[in-house]
């Protein structure tokens, strides 16, 4: 005997020693057994409940799509002509540039200008001498400066000439700005604008962050957020109405400063909108936290006069400065004795002030820092790292969810008895009828076992996925059964086993094009398309390796 | 019965020439090429965009206001069009600013408690409709060159992937023709066309090319199984249609508009797929076996 006839004659005892020996029904029935338990149906209070869960279109709520609307951009601008310009509008004064070096820009003015003020600007420490201020700073932070005052947004270094700009500002727009100081948008070897509309990765995560803070002081804990692309966040809120959502996403808190009057009364200095930036938490001078924010022109003149008249400049103790978040007071403290002089002084003198950055200390150690990590929220919740615009959202009711849950069953239900009655027109067998209908259904019930270890949504995409799978699924079985039965009736073992791998030729050859179909969708797609694809594939995939090798042995059993 | 029409069907096959055979196949899918660049040439894209690609604002509503009532009540915003869905009402809105969408979702919430509404920017209904395009020519490109690797050989693969194509354009053309719009759900079954399309097709070249035995049982075995294929998923999905589209009728369950949609291209792209592979890719695949020398030999030598 040669060794290839005994090696097909072992293949021919393997195929015919007892079901339940075979490595094939193994797998099928730990498959199973698992899928049970990952699913893990029961009945709590007359309810049917199981660790299956349901996508939005399925269960109600709102989904919304925001796009964070930042550019990335690389430039270069004239530090001279920056300071010329700027500080000629911001001290109302036309200043001339005397001298610039890397690190320090001098210049003269005819304003009588203290350190304070000038520093107050943010572009960095002064040393005045007569007329002559000698300021340090550099490119980078001169440009920083100069975009965050003209934009009204957050500008960040990001290295070598690349800079963030959280807010939405075309090209066009850019370049007009940086021609004033003479600079540009750099472009790269090919010629293109390094320019994209986009952020970087931490302003995204920030911007979660923020978010999801923001939806659990609503009430909403654990608000599935995911990401596409690099500027897009996807949000699903179940149980929430659009009109609510739209407007917890995008519309910030109301956020508002307010300064003591007299006793408990309060006057209003400035809202969220007037903040330009905010910093991050940081340990200044003598262990005490702060945490730096800016805000507009129109914000710096609020606070210079309420200030003033209110008496916060000399009596700082007295007259606390308060922040509130939605009417709730979140932070109030007088104001620093410096920055009082400070304000005391602009306003004595009516210096047309531009946008300012200010300090707000949390006080000292631990309780500082948690402080002042938490008033950054607070302050971010007036204004979210970059500004936000929903491009899709969609709403489906509780109620009509609901329904959509029992009516895709019925019509599964249904398609799985039209199924039965065509198999059983053709073939006429119980014997067939049943194994196959097993098999479908136990495919489909390893999708929802698979869904649920994962902790994936099924939605109304992934349901039209998994009837894909039932239908090629059914078509598989077909071919498995006419192959065997290919002379009406189930043919010597040898012949069976060449009849089974010429069936399993054909059905993976199927199965390789669905998933290959199937494949782009994967890669890319906003949400719904991408469940359909994966749950199709992860479908073939189970068809094809557990479940459909398992009917071909059963169906070998069932014909004996 | 089946056996009787897979009988007149091969008897067809083996009787006419290969013009002939596949002479209705190929007009098919010359009239869906002809409708899709009418509809190209009149409305500007393929096939009428739905929502998502097109953007602004939908919502489906559950009320007993005729439609004319209806566009009083939505006078002040850009309302397109309003048509039954089921026993709802379907509005659909253009695109409008961020302000005002909120008030119209606000007004919709108020007036008509569980409604749905989907609203699509711009920005995202273009993005949609390059990802769409793109995922479907890839898809067909995946598809073709898995189909090349596992024929190895041009003309057999060249049928099957022939078929395929004519299947997705002669569904395309149908939506045309009944007014059904590319959604996110009719892409997706653009998509599972494919999937089933080479599902016959595959069969039918695996067992033309490698197995023994005459062309005319071969094309009678592979048919049989393959037109059980497609009648069994035919029967799920005009259930599925059935129960997605009709169920308001008997019940008060209202439409699940994806899922008839899927089920309605579906169901039309599967019956052009049983004239693309029995008689599209049957005649092609014929003549190729008929002219090939070497095929004949092995012929003539499983002939005798």
């Amino acid at each position: 005997m040669s060794s290839a006839t005994r090696k097909s004659q072992k293949d021919i005892d393997k195929a015919e020693r007892g079901l339940f020996r075979d490595p094939r029904i193994l797998l099928f029935i730990a498959a199973i057994l698992l899928s049970a338990w990952f699913i893990h149906p029961g009945i709590t209070d007359g309810k049917l409940t199981s660790n299956l869960r349901y996508g939005l279109d399925l269960e109600g709520g709102t989904w919304i799509q925001l796009q964070l609307e930042g550019e990335v951009v690389t430039l270069d601008a004239d530090m001279g002509k920056i300071i010329q310009q700027d500080f000629s509008t911001l001290l109302n004064d036309n200043v001339t540039v005397t001298g610039t070096s890397p690190t320090k820009v001098t210049f003269t003015t005819t304003r009588p200008v203290s350190k304070k003020t000038i520093e107050s600007f943010g572009y960095g420490a002064a040393n005045i001498s007569g007329n002559t201020v000698s300021l340090a700073v550099n490119k980078p932070s001169a440009i920083v400066a100069f975009l965050g005052n003209n934009i009204d947004g957050e500008i960040i270094f990001l290295g070598s000439d690349t800079y963030e700009i959280r807010k939405d500002i075309t090209k066009d727009e850019l370049n007009i700005l940086l021609a004033s100081v003479g600079g540009q948008i750099e472009k790269n070897g090919q010629g293109e604008d390094l320019y994209s509309h986009t952020v970087v990765p931490e302003t995204l995560e920030l911007t979660k962050t923020i978010l999801n803070s923001k939806l659990n002081a609503f009430g909403l804990l654990d608000v599935p957020m995911r990401t596409v692309g690099d500027n897009i966040i996807l949000i699903d809120l179940a149980g929430t109405d659009m009109a609510t959502a739209q407007n917890l996403v995008a519309k910030p808190g109301k956020f508002e400063i307010r300064v003591y009057t007299t006793g408990n009364d309060t006057r209003h200095v400035l809202y969220g909108e007037d903040i330009t930036s905010v910093g991050v938490p940081r340990e200044r001078d003598e262990g005490i936290w702060g945490i730096d924010f800016s805000v507009n022109q129109h914000g710096a003149i609020a606070l210079r006069d309420a200030a003033y008249e209110t008496g916060a400049t000399d009596d700082p103790i007295n007259h606390e400065v308060a922040m509130y978040l939605d009417g709730k007071q979140i932070f109030s403290a007088p104001l620093a004795n410096e920055l009082a002089a400070n304000l005391k002084q602009m306003a004595v003198n009516k210096v047309a002030v531009g946008s300012q950055s200010f300090v707000t200390t949390t006080g000292a150690g631990e309780v500082g820092e948690a402080k002042a990590k938490e008033l950054q929220i607070h302050l971010r919740e007036g204004a979210l790292p970059v500004a936000v615009k929903i491009i899709g959202s969609g709403q489906v009711p509780a109620k009509l969810g609901a329904q959509f849950r029992i009516q895709s069953l019925i019509a599964g239900l249904f398609a799985l008895l039209m199924v039965s009655f065509v198999v059983f027109l053709r073939y006429h067998q119980k014997g067939i009828l049943i194994p196959m209908l097993a098999t479908s259904v136990s495919e489909v019930f390893m999708i929802l076992g698979f869904a649920s270890l994962v902790g994936w949504q099924l939605d109304l995409a992934s349901i039209a996925g998994i009837i894909a799978v039932i239908g090629t699924g059914i078509d598989h079985l077909v071919i498995i059964t006419d192959e065997v039965l290919y002379e009406g009736s189930l043919p010597p073992t040898k012949v069976y086993l060449s009849r089974i791998s010429k069936a399993f030729g054909i059905i993976m050859a199927a199965a390789a094009t669905t998933i290959v179909a199937m494949l782009p969708l994967v890669f890319m797609g906003f949400g719904s398309l991408k469940g359909f694809a994966i749950t199709t594939i992860v479908g073939v995939l189970i068809g094809v390796l557990i479940a459909r090798p398992a009917y071909g042995r059963v169906i070998k059993e069932v014909l004996e | 019965m089946l056996d009787k029409f897979v009988g007149i069907v091969t008897g067809y096959v083996n009787t006419h020439t290969v013009k002939q055979i596949i002479a209705l196949p190929i007009l098919l899918l010359v009239l869906s090429i002809a409708i899709i660049t009418g509809a190209t040439v009149l409305h500007g894209t393929p096939v009428p965009l739905g929502l998502e690609f097109e953007g602004g604002v939908m919502a489906t509503l559950a009320t007993d206001m005729t439609d004319s009532q209806l566009e009083n009540d939505f006078a002040s915003y850009d309302l397109i069009s309003v048509r039954a869905a089921g026993n709802r009402k379907l509005v659909q809105f253009g695109a409008m600013d961020q302000d005002t969408q909120m008030q119209l979702t606000e007004h919709i919430n108020t007036k008509y408690p569980d409604s749905e509404i989907m609203q699509i920017g711009q920005v995202y209904s273009t993005e949609l409709q390059k990802q769409a395009i793109k995922a479907v020519i890839f898809a067909f490109l995946g598809m073709a060159i898995v189909v090349f690797l596992i024929f190895r050989s041009p003309i057999p693969s060249g049928a099957v992937v022939l078929s395929a194509f004519s299947d997705i354009v002669i569904a395309v053309a149908f939506m045309n023709i009944i007014g059904i719009e590319l959604t996110i759900g009719t892409v997706a079954a653009l998509l599972m066309l494919i999937g089933y399309s080479v599902d016959s097709d595959i069969l039918l070249t695996t067992r033309l090319l490698k197995r023994r035995g005459t062309i005319e049982d071969n094309i009678f075995h592979a048919m049989k199984t393959g037109m059980t294929m497609t009648l069994t998923t035919l029967a799920a999905l005009v259930m599925m249609y059935l129960v997605s589209t009709f169920s308001y009728l008997v019940t008060s369950f209202s439409q699940i508009s994806i899922i008839s949609d899927i089920s309605i291209v579906l169901i039309f792209g599967l019956a052009a797929d049983l004239v693309n592979t029995w008689l599209l890719n049957t005649g092609i695949l014929k003549w190729y076996i008929e002219t090939t020398p070497q095929r004949k030999s092995s012929k003539k030598r499983a002939r005798s």
